[in-house]
C-alpha cells in the first residue's frame, strides 16, 4: 500500500518537475524569440542591432532565405562585424506581403529598437513598411523589392527599381522579335511595376503589345496555380513572343505549364527572377532556352564575384542568386557606412553616412547609389538557361543597358 | 467551331479541375448530409494528401503509388480524429462544431506547414505525367488527362457504392431521415463517423492526385475549403449528384471563365453561388 502510494507521489512529482521544466523552456524560448538583452541599438560592447525582414514562409520563401543567407555570408566572412562593431542580427518573417510584413517590421522597430533595417522581398511590403521607418527615422537598406516612393531620404536599395529589368530588355526584345509581344505578370505592386517597366520602354521603342487592347494581363496573386486559361489567351493573341515576370512558386508553375501548353514554341523572355535560384531546379528541362534580364549572373568574370561564388558554394549547394548577392551588398553598404559614421553612431548619422558612400565593389561589378532613386546605377545582363556541363544555369549572353539615376 | 477550337484546352482543363474538386468535396457534402457537421477542416485533409505527395513522390511510379496509399490513409485517420472530436459536441449545435473544426484546421495547417518548412513544395510526379501530348491540334498536359480518367473512375465507383451497396443505402437513408435509420437499429452516429473517414480518405486521395494543380503549401487548405464550400452550396447540401455538376461548373468558371470573361472571372464564382442560394430559397427544400 505505502509503496504504491510512494510510487504514485514520486510519479506525480516527476510529472510536476517535467511540467515546470517545460514551462521554463517555453518561457525561455519566448523570451529569446522576442528580444535578446537590452533595448538600446548600441547594446553591449559597442554591438549594433540590424533588423532583417524577409519572406521565410509562403510563395517567396526561397527568395527570403537567400536574402538572409547572403547577409549572413558577408557577416561570416567579416568576423561577424560591420564597421568594426559586432552585429546582433534580428531576423523576422515577412510572409507573402504587406499584411504579414507590417506587424513583423513593427516588432523590429518598437521592440528590438534596431539601428537599420534590411532585406524585404516584396515591393508592396516595402511600401507598407516605409511610413513606419520614416516615422521612427530608421534607414532602410532594402535588398530586393523597391516600389516607386516619393520620399527616399531614408530609403536605400541594393537591388534595382522594380521597373528596371523590363526597361533594360525592352529594346533587345523589340529588335529580336520583330512582332507583337504578349506581356503577363502577377497582380500586385511588384508585378505592376515590373511589367510597366517593360511595356513603357517597349512601346516607346516602337514595339506593339499582343495583349487585347494593349493592356497587360495580370493574374491573381498569390492564388494562381493554374495558368492554362492565361496561356490560351496568349495562344489566341497570335503573339510572336512573351515577356513575363514571375518569381517563387508561381514561376515554377508558369514555366512548367508553359512548356506543356500550346504556346510551348513561342520564345519566352522574362525578368530574371523567373529562372533564378531554387526555382530553376524545380522547373528542370521545362526552363531550357528561356532568356532573361538581370543585374547578376553567377558566371560574371570579376575578382569580387569569384570569391563571392566560392564562399557561397562552400556553404550552399548550387550557385548564388541575385537575391543573395544584393543582400551581401546590403551588408557591405552597412559595413562601410557604419565605419564612416564613426563614434556617434545613430540611425540619423548612419543614414547620412550611406548618402556619402561612393562606388561599391560588388560581385555584379561596381555600382553606386543613384542620386534621385537611391537605387543602384548598374549594368544589366541578358542570360539564357542552358546546361553548364553539370546542371542547368543562367549563362551570360551579352550586356544590355546600364540604368539608374 | 473556331470558338470551341480556340478554347478547347481551358475547357478540358476545367473538367480536370472540376473532377478533382468533386473528389475533394464529395466527403464534405456527405458529412454535412449525414451529421449536420460543416467540417471546416476538410481543406486541411486535402493538404495532408498534398504533403504526403511532396514527401514520397520521387519521380517514380512506385513513389506515386506509395504517396497515394499513405496520403489516403493519413487523411482517413484525420477524418476519424475529426469524428471522435466532434462527437461530444453533437448536442451543442452547428456553431460549436464548426468552430471546433475551424480550430483544428488552423492547428493542423500550422503543424503541417511548419513541419514542411512553410513554402510551397514541389511534387515530383513520374516523367510520363509531366509531359504533354498533341491531340486535335492542341498540346495537352498528360497529367490533366490522367486526372480526368482517374477522377471520373472514382466518381463512378462512388456512385455505385452509394446506389448499389448496403453501406451506400445506409448513408443515403441517414441523409434523408436519421431518426428512421436509428429506429431500424443502426446508429446514425456510426454512419456519420464512417462518412467522415471515407470523406477524409477521398480528400487525401485528391490531395495526392491534384498536387500539380493545387499543390501543398500554406495557402492550399484555404483554397480547397473555399472551393469545396462553393461546390457544396451550389450542388445542394448533402447531394452527391449536385456536387458533381457544381464541381465541373466551378472548374469551368475558373478556367474557361477566365478566358471568355476575364474582367468578370473573379466575381462569377460567387455570383453563381449567391444566385443558387436565392433560387433555392424559393423552391421547397429537397435533398437527394
Amino acid at each position: 500500500m505505502t509503496s504504491a502510494r510512494g510510487a504514485r507521489t514520486r510519479r506525480t512529482s516527476t510529472r510536476r518537475v517535467r511540467a515546470t521544466g517545460l514551462l521554463l523552456l517555453v518561457t525561455a524560448l519566448g523570451a529569446s524569440g522576442c528580444s535578446s538583452g537590452s533595448p538600446s541599438a548600441a547594446a553591449g560592447s559597442g554591438s549594433v542591432r540590424i533588423g532583417l525582414l524577409a519572406s521565410l514562409s509562403g510563395t517567396y520563401k526561397e527568395v527570403g532565405t537567400d536574402l538572409r543567407d547572403g547577409f549572413q555570408l558577408y557577416l561570416d566572412s567579416h568576423q561577424g562585424k560591420l564597421g568594426g562593431h559586432p552585429v546582433d542580427l534580428v531576423v523576422a518573417d515577412e510572409g507573402d506581403g504587406a499584411p504579414t510584413a507590417l506587424p513583423a517590421a513593427t516588432k523590429l522597430v518598437k521592440q528590438d529598437k534596431i539601428l537599420a533595417m534590411t532585406g524585404i522581398v516584396g515591393a508592396g511590403s516595402v511600401a507598407a513598411v516605409s511610413p513606419l521607418l520614416t516615422e521612427n527615422r530608421i534607414p532602410l537598406v532594402s535588398s530586393n523589392g523597391r516600389p516607386v516612393v516619393k520620399d527616399v531620404s531614408r530609403q536605400w536599395s541594393t537591388s534595382f527599381m522594380s521597373d528596371d529589368p523590363g526597361a533594360a530588355i525592352a529594346q533587345y526584345v523589340h529588335d529580336t522579335v520583330q512582332g507583337p509581344v504578349f506581356a503577363i505578370g502577377p497582380d500586385y505592386q511588384g508585378g505592376w511595376d515590373e511589367l510597366r517597366g517593360f511595356t513603357d520602354a517597349f512601346t516607346k521603342a516602337g514595339g506593339q503589345l499582343a495583349n487585347p487592347g494593349g493592356k497587360t494581363l495580370f493574374t491573381p496573386f498569390p492564388q494562381t496555380n493554374d495558368f492554362t486559361p492565361y496561356l490560351t489567351q496568349i495562344k489566341n493573341s497570335h503573339a510572336k513572343a512573351v515577356y513575363c515576370f514571375y518569381a517563387g512558386g508561381a514561376a515554377v508553375d508558369f514555366v512548367k505549364q508553359y512548356a506543356q501548353s500550346d504556346v510551348a514554341g513561342i520564345p519566352l523572355y522574362a525578368a530574371g527572377f523567373l529562372t533564378e535560384g531554387g526555382v530553376l531546379n524545380a522547373q528542370g528541362d521545362a526552363a531550357k532556352g528561356i532568356q532573361s534580364v538581370l543585374n547578376y549572373a553567377p558566371d560574371l568574370d570579376n575578382a569580387t564575384n569569384r570569391s563571392f561564388v566560392s564562399a557561397w558554394q562552400a556553404k550552399h549547394s548550387g550557385p548564388p542568386t541575385t537575391y543573395a548577392m544584393a543582400s551581401y551588398d546590403a551588408a557591405a553598404v552597412l559595413d562601410q557606412a557604419i565605419a564612416a559614421a564613426g563614434k556617434n553612431l545613430t540611425p540619423e548619422t548612419l543614414n547620412t553616412a550611406i548618402g556619402g558612400l561612393g562606388q561599391i565593389d560588388s560581385p555584379r561589378g561596381t555600382w553606386e547609389f543613384g542620386k534621385n532613386t537611391h537605387s543602384p546605377v548598374q549594368k544589366w545582363y541578358l542570360r539564357q538557361v542552358k546546361s553548364d556541363g553539370r546542371a542547368l544555369s543562367n549563362l551570360t549572353v551579352q550586356d544590355l543597358a546600364t540604368l539608374g539615376n | 467551331m473556331g470558338l470551341i477550337d480556340a478554347n478547347l484546352v481551358p475547357a478540358v482543363d476545367g473538367v480536370a479541375f472540376g473532377l478533382l474538386l468533386f473528389v475533394a468535396a464529395a466527403g464534405l457534402t456527405l458529412a454535412f448530409g449525414t451529421g449536420d457537421v460543416l467540417n471546416l477542416a476538410h481543406g486541411t485533409l486535402y493538404t495532408v494528401g498534398g504533403y504526403s505527395a511532396a514527401a514520397l513522390c520521387d519521380g517514380t511510379w512506385r513513389g506515386l503509388l506509395l504517396a497515394l496509399v499513405a496520403g489516403t490513409a493519413a487523411a482517413a485517420v484525420g477524418g476519424a480524429l475529426l469524428a471522435a472530436l466532434t462527437a461530444p459536441l453533437r448536442r451543442r449545435g452547428h456553431l460549436a462544431q464548426a468552430l471546433l473544426t475551424f480550430g483544428l484546421a488552423l492547428i493542423g495547417g500550422d503543424l503541417l506547414s511548419s513541419a514542411a518548412g512553410g513554402g510551397d513544395l514541389p511534387v515530383a510526379f513520374p516523367a510520363a505525367l509531366n509531359g504533354s501530348v498533341l491531340l486535335a491540334g492542341h498540346r495537352f498536359p498528360v497529367h490533366r488527362l490522367a486526372l480526368i480518367a482517374v477522377a471520373a473512375a472514382l466518381a463512378g465507383a462512388g456512385q455505385l457504392v452509394l446506389t448499389r451497396t448496403r453501406a451506400g443505402a445506409l448513408v443515403r437513408a441517414t441523409v434523408d431521415d436519421p431518426q428512421m435509420v436509428s429506429c431500424l437499429g443502426t446508429d446514425p452516429r456510426r454512419v456519420h463517423a464512417g462518412v467522415l473517414v471515407a470523406g477524409g480518405a477521398l480528400a487525401g486521395l485528391a490531395g495526392v492526385l491534384g498536387a500539380p494543380v493545387i499543390g501543398p503549401g500554406p495557402g492550399s487548405a484555404d483554397t480547397v475549403l473555399l472551393l469545396s464550400l462553393v461546390v457544396v452550396v451550389l450542388g445542394g447540401l448533402g447531394s452527391v449528384g449536385g456536387a458533381l455538376v457544381a464541381a465541373v461548373a466551378v472548374g469551368e468558371v475558373q478556367t474557361l471563365g477566365v478566358v471568355l470573361a476575364p474582367g468578370l472571372a473573379p466575381y462569377l464564382l460567387f455570383a453563381a453561388m449567391a444566385g443558387a442560394l436565392v433560387l433555392r430559397s424559393r423552391t421547397p427544400g429537397r435533398r437527394a
